[in-house]
């Protein structure tokens, strides 16, 4: 057997937001590393069609809406009893809010707040129940943004979301250390996904351009960002915890 | 339709408007403004609109229509 140090046989991942993007991205990548996944999201269509694209990966699904958090531990006790406890969890559910403050809708920031961040907390609340946690080997990656350290305009209800991650990341590593569970989180610039298309639909193309030009290395693919949140999974980063790592193309290296 | 007068008035940071005035004659106009209204028809009426549907309504009454149209 070669040697491969971010294999993730025998270790089992829920990967929420798994249905689209750079959720359906890392699922992929995780199923080729040899990880068993529990794959999580609102949509079931798109969850089945991630599932199909892992292959013969032992993968299955499950749906709930994570802006409603008294739906997210009956449907993960009930995943673990079916396909066993997991060794983590990757949280990539989540979605943009383009409003600058003038029309910035509480009602809209509350469900992103509850999607990008509470959602975070309580799925690492459920995942860390002796009846969830596999107990070795414990790994939590939060997805985060590069407006979790940099500002722009018209973004302050996401930024709101995303950095508050950041805090979470780093509050839960310290408490979780003692259970041998690492909490790291992912900071990542733009991705070429249907999220940013759905967003660029907003701008004209000069402001698209100039997205662009913000990334050194240029817009950045989903696999970019899935390759990290596998070594932060892997005994490759088994010390390193409470650490925000960029995967952004350089733009918040300038 | 009142409310969406109030709405756009709040947005273009004047105490009142009319459905016949130009969407882009106000001294408040600019991109983050267009963005406003994008959010705004988002939040308030589930509708996706563009800053080229804005410009293409060229007045707050066709704004109104378009959105309604939308829904």
């Amino acid at each position: 057997m070669s040697f491969n140090p971010i294999a993730l046989n025998e270790k089992r991942f829920l990967i929420s937001g798994a249905a689209s993007g750079l959720g359906r991205a890392t699922s992929v990548l995780l199923s080729k590393l040899g990880a068993e996944l529990v794959l999580l999201d609102i949509n079931e269509e798109g969850l089945n069609s991630t599932k199909g694209l892992c292959g013969d990966a032992a993968v299955n699904c499950i749906t709930a809406n994570l802006q409603n958090p008294v739906e997210i531990k009956p449907v993960i006790i009930g995943a673990v009893e079916k396909w066993g406890k997991l060794n983590g969890f990757v949280h990539l559910a989540g979605r943009p809010y383009v409003s600058p403050l003038k029309s910035i809708n509480h009602n809209t920031t509350t469900e992103i707040f509850n999607l990008n961040t509470y959602s975070a907390i309580e799925l690492a609340k459920v995942f860390t129940n002796k009846n969830v946690y596999a107990g070795e080997a414990g790994s939590i990656v939060f997805i985060s943004s590069v407006y979790g350290f940099v500002g722009s305009a018209a973004n302050v209800g996401y930024a709101m979301s995303k950095a508050a991650l950041h805090g979470v990341t780093k509050s839960l590593s310290i408490e979780l250390a003692s259970k041998n569970i690492r909490v790291n989180c992912v900071a990542p610039g733009f991705v070429k996904t249907k999220m940013l298309d759905n967003v660029s639909g907003s701008f004209n193309q000069d402001y698209y351009n100039t997205l662009n030009n913000l990334h050194p290395l240029g817009l950045g693919e989903a696999d970019d960002v899935a390759n990290a949140i596998a070594f932060l999974l892997s005994d490759m980063s088994k010390w390193i915890t409470g650490t925000i790592l960029s995967v952004d193309g350089g733009f918040t290296a300038q | 339709m009142e409310n969406f007068l109030n709405q756009m008035a709040e947005l273009l940071e004047v105490d009142s408007v009319n459905p016949q005035d130009e969407i882009t004659s106000f001294d408040a106009w600019d991109s983050l403004t267009s963005l406003s209204i994008i959010a705004l028809a988002d939040d308030e009426y589930s509708v996706t609109i563009s800053a080229q549907d804005i410009l293409n309504a060229k007045i707050i009454g066709d704004l109104y229509q378009f959105i309604q149209s939308k829904k």
